[in-house]
């Protein structure tokens, strides 16, 4: 079974970079999209987990191809086709070349040539092959309500942490951090950054042993802070101003931040290979948890795949879509957001409110 | 570069796309060495993967019939199935390595060929129990039915139904243990892609399949029944030669079941059956184990809501009285 991790020295030498693109520009590719994926299946009601089903698939594409030689959008587009066949929500080729070409320009169309559907059919043989039908995919989401289901606390405060840990979990698929860790330690993460915004403490949880010094000790084990910072940093990267704005034909001319080291991986996974072949991969370990909670968390009741933080109490509701926290948010402990002016709203229709089911 | 360039490919992206699909005939990783097998939806290499070191595997070969919308959901649920329960690495599970498909040369036929490739298992049952100097050893025997029924209750609790539990579809590995292959693609085979001239067995089909009713898991369980039998035996336990032939052979062993447990929609009457008496188990099988007798006599049940379960199985006296060695 092939396996999926990567370093973050392979995420740099990606065929696209062999191919003579910056990290910065395949980083905007993948975010592009990965956003295009979530705005289309939105736009056609299919489900989260169908959608991150396909931006899982659409990331590991690009880890043997070429954005020169595969035109993004319509990669997207077979790729959340193939999604919505292994998920069982079909939808028919031609209905999604329908919604994609409303959301695209007629330039950005033009890369689906003259026979789309056919084009995406191809296309669907070269995927299938490329992610080496390994078409289950996992995802943080439904680890995020196991978590929860866990922990002890304010009700209602849990709840609002749980869903913007939601949001959170939506936005990653615009990173590669599906690329480098498995969806618990997504999950994890997302939820710990979840906590530290949303000031929920969490002092006790079912399940609890002595040798726990975190919650996600239960169900991860060796995950070290300077993981977890990382990992959030990723995400909240998503909101800052040194994102690109989509369509600048330059790098941006500062170096990306310094790459926190990679090399302290959590016990979970097994040492990450440059080629993504046939490594043992030793399932997580995740301990089972007997659970007592009375708490019944459901997917939160929100538009979860808005490129929002969700408001808090307290705090200005974020700008809509795709933009820079307000300076005014308290930087989370050891989390700082770089500050400095939002970029350019690039998706100023926010997607339907569809998500979760 | 900038992305200037990368923009400038989208002019020919028809072309690109065929160029590099070409590369994808990934089945090319694999040198065929010989036909192992010829079933009746595709035939089984042996291969060398020669990007592993020149490991033998079997490649199953099936072709599958492209839809508008290309390859069928079917399909890709099976597929996407097999893999998930290859991460369970279960020891009576043959294990899928790999997945691949044979490019697009075939694209026309609106059919694409699927290279399922598995690992290696030295023979399958059938040989086995043909290739025995004798009768086989009580142990072998017990471990055996146990690494089958082990086998199809992990099947089970991961709601899949074998379907065509037969000698054929047994994996016997040098240690001797016995792997389950060639299941979870029903409906991938296509009936329109089944080669007509292999010749399908009947004599591992439960009554409610040879009847036309509707069935579930216990298919298995009865077929994995016959096949204990046959471990025994060393030949096959109920080689009916059609459809109707199978059933007088059942009721002939296991007498013709009580008109009220005669499924109701059959075209077939009780009536057209003689009123065959049940035979006595340790008659047809002398000098067996009661305990084994006993087993299979449970598992060869008419009414599949009445025979065990392949987990009731496993906690049968047979293998519980004396732990397995
Ligand atoms: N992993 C394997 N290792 C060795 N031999 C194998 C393997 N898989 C299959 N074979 C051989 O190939 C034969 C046919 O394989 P398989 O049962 O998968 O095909 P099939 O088309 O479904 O055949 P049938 O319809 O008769 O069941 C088997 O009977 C077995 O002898
Ligand atoms: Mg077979």
């Amino acid at each position: 079974m092939p396996y999926w991790y990567y370093d973050k020295k392979d995420l740099l030498t990606t065929p696209s970079s062999r191919d003579g693109i910056t990290t910065e520009a395949e980083n905007r590719y993948r975010k592009e999209g990965a956003r295009f994926i979530i705005d289309t299946g939105s736009k056609m009601d299919l489900g989260y987990n169908t959608v991150a089903t396909g931006v899982v698939y659409f990331h590991r594409f690009y880890m043997f191809h070429s954005f020169k030689t595969f035109p993004r959008y319509i990669t997207a587009c077979c790729c959340l086709f193939l999604a919505g066949k292994v998920e069982e929500t079909p939808k028919k080729c031609k209905d999604i070349i329908k919604v994609a070409k409303s959301l695209l320009t007629e330039q950005k169309f033009a890369s689906f040539g003259d026979d789309p559907k056919e084009e995406v059919m191809t296309l669907e043989r070269i995927l299938l092959q490329t992610i080496k039908f390994d078409l289950q995919v996992e995802h943080p989401y439904g680890y995020l309500l196991k978590y929860a289901k866990c922990l002890k606390g304010d009700k209602a405060k849990l709840q609002k942490m749980v869903q913007m840990a939601w949001t959170f979990v939506n936005d990653s698929l615009c990173t590669t951090l599906c690329l480098q860790w498995e969806p618990e330690v997504i999950a994890v993460a997302l939820m710990f950054l979840a906590g530290k915004l949303s000031k929920f403490e969490v002092v006790d949880w079912n399940g609890r042993v002595p040798k726990h010094t975190a919650w996600w000790d239960m169900f991860v084990e060796d995950v070290t802070m300077e993981l977890l910072e990382d990992i959030c940093h990723q995400v909240l990267d998503l909101y800052s101003p040194q994102t690109q704005p989509p369509g600048a034909e330059s790098p941006p001319g500062g170096a990306a931040r310094a790459l926190p080291k990679n090399d302290k991986r959590p016990s979970v996974t097994p040492p990450a290979s440059v080629s993504p072949v046939a490594v043992n991969t030793n399932k997580p370990t995740v301990t089972p948890v007997k659970n007592g909670a009375d708490i019944k968390l459901e997917p939160p009741k929100m538009d979860p795949m808005r490129f929002t933080y969700p408001a808090y109490p307290g705090l200005a509701p974020y700008p809509p879509v795709y933009s820079a926290p307000p300076p005014n948010i308290p930087p989370p402990p050891r989390l700082p957001i770089p500050t400095g002016p939002p970029p350019p709203l690039v998706y100023s229709e926010p997607p339907p409110s569809r998500f979760p089911p | 570069m900038s992305d200037s360039s990368a923009s400038s490919s989208k002019s020919a992206p028809l072309l690109s796309v065929n160029e590099v699909s070409g590369l994808f005939e990934s089945a090319k990783k694999y040198e065929e060495l010989n036909v192992i097998g010829t079933g009746a939806y595709g035939t089984v290499y042996k291969a060398r993967d020669l990007l592993k070191g020149g490991q033998i595997v079997a490649m199953k070969k099936v072709k599958v019939a492209l839809t508008e919308d290309g390859i069928p959901l079917s399909t890709l649920r099976e597929i996407a199935l097999l893999q998930q329960l290859g991460a369970y690495k279960h020891p009576n599970i043959v294990r899928l390595l790999d997945v691949c498909h044979g490019g697009n040369s075939l694209e026309r036929e609106q059919q694409l060929v699927l290279f399922l490739v598995f690992e290696h298992v030295e023979q399958d049952l059938d040989s086995y129990l043909k290739r025995a100097p004798g009768p086989l050893a009580d142990h072998r025997i017990r471990s055996m039915s146990f690494d089958i029924l082990s086998g199809v209750d992990f099947l089970h609790s991961h709601r899949i139904v074998h379907r065509d539990l037969k000698p054929h579809n047994l994996l016997v590995a040098s240690d001797g243990r016995v792997k389950l292959a060639d299941f979870g693609l029903a409906k991938t085979y296509d009936k329109d892609m089944r080669l007509t001239s292999v010749v399908v067995t009947l004599w591992y089909r439960p009554p409610e399949v040879l009847l036309g009713v509707s069935y579930n898991t216990g298919v298995d369980v009865w077929s994995a029944g016959c096949v204990l039998a046959q471990l025994h035996t060393r030949t096959p336990l109920l080689p009916g030669a059609s459809d109707s032939d199978q059933l007088h052979c059942i009721f002939r062993l296991i007498g013709r079941p009580p008109r009220a447990e005669w499924p109701e929609n059959v075209s077939i009457v009780i009536d057209s059956f003689p009123e065959y008496p049940p035979q006595d188990f340790a008659d047809v099988f002398p000098r067996i184990h009661p305990h084994a007798l006993d087993l299979i006599q449970r598992m060869l049940v008419f009414d599949p809501a009445k025979r065990l379960t392949a987990l009731d199985c496993l906690e049968h006296p047979y293998f519980t009285d004396e732990p397995l060695t």
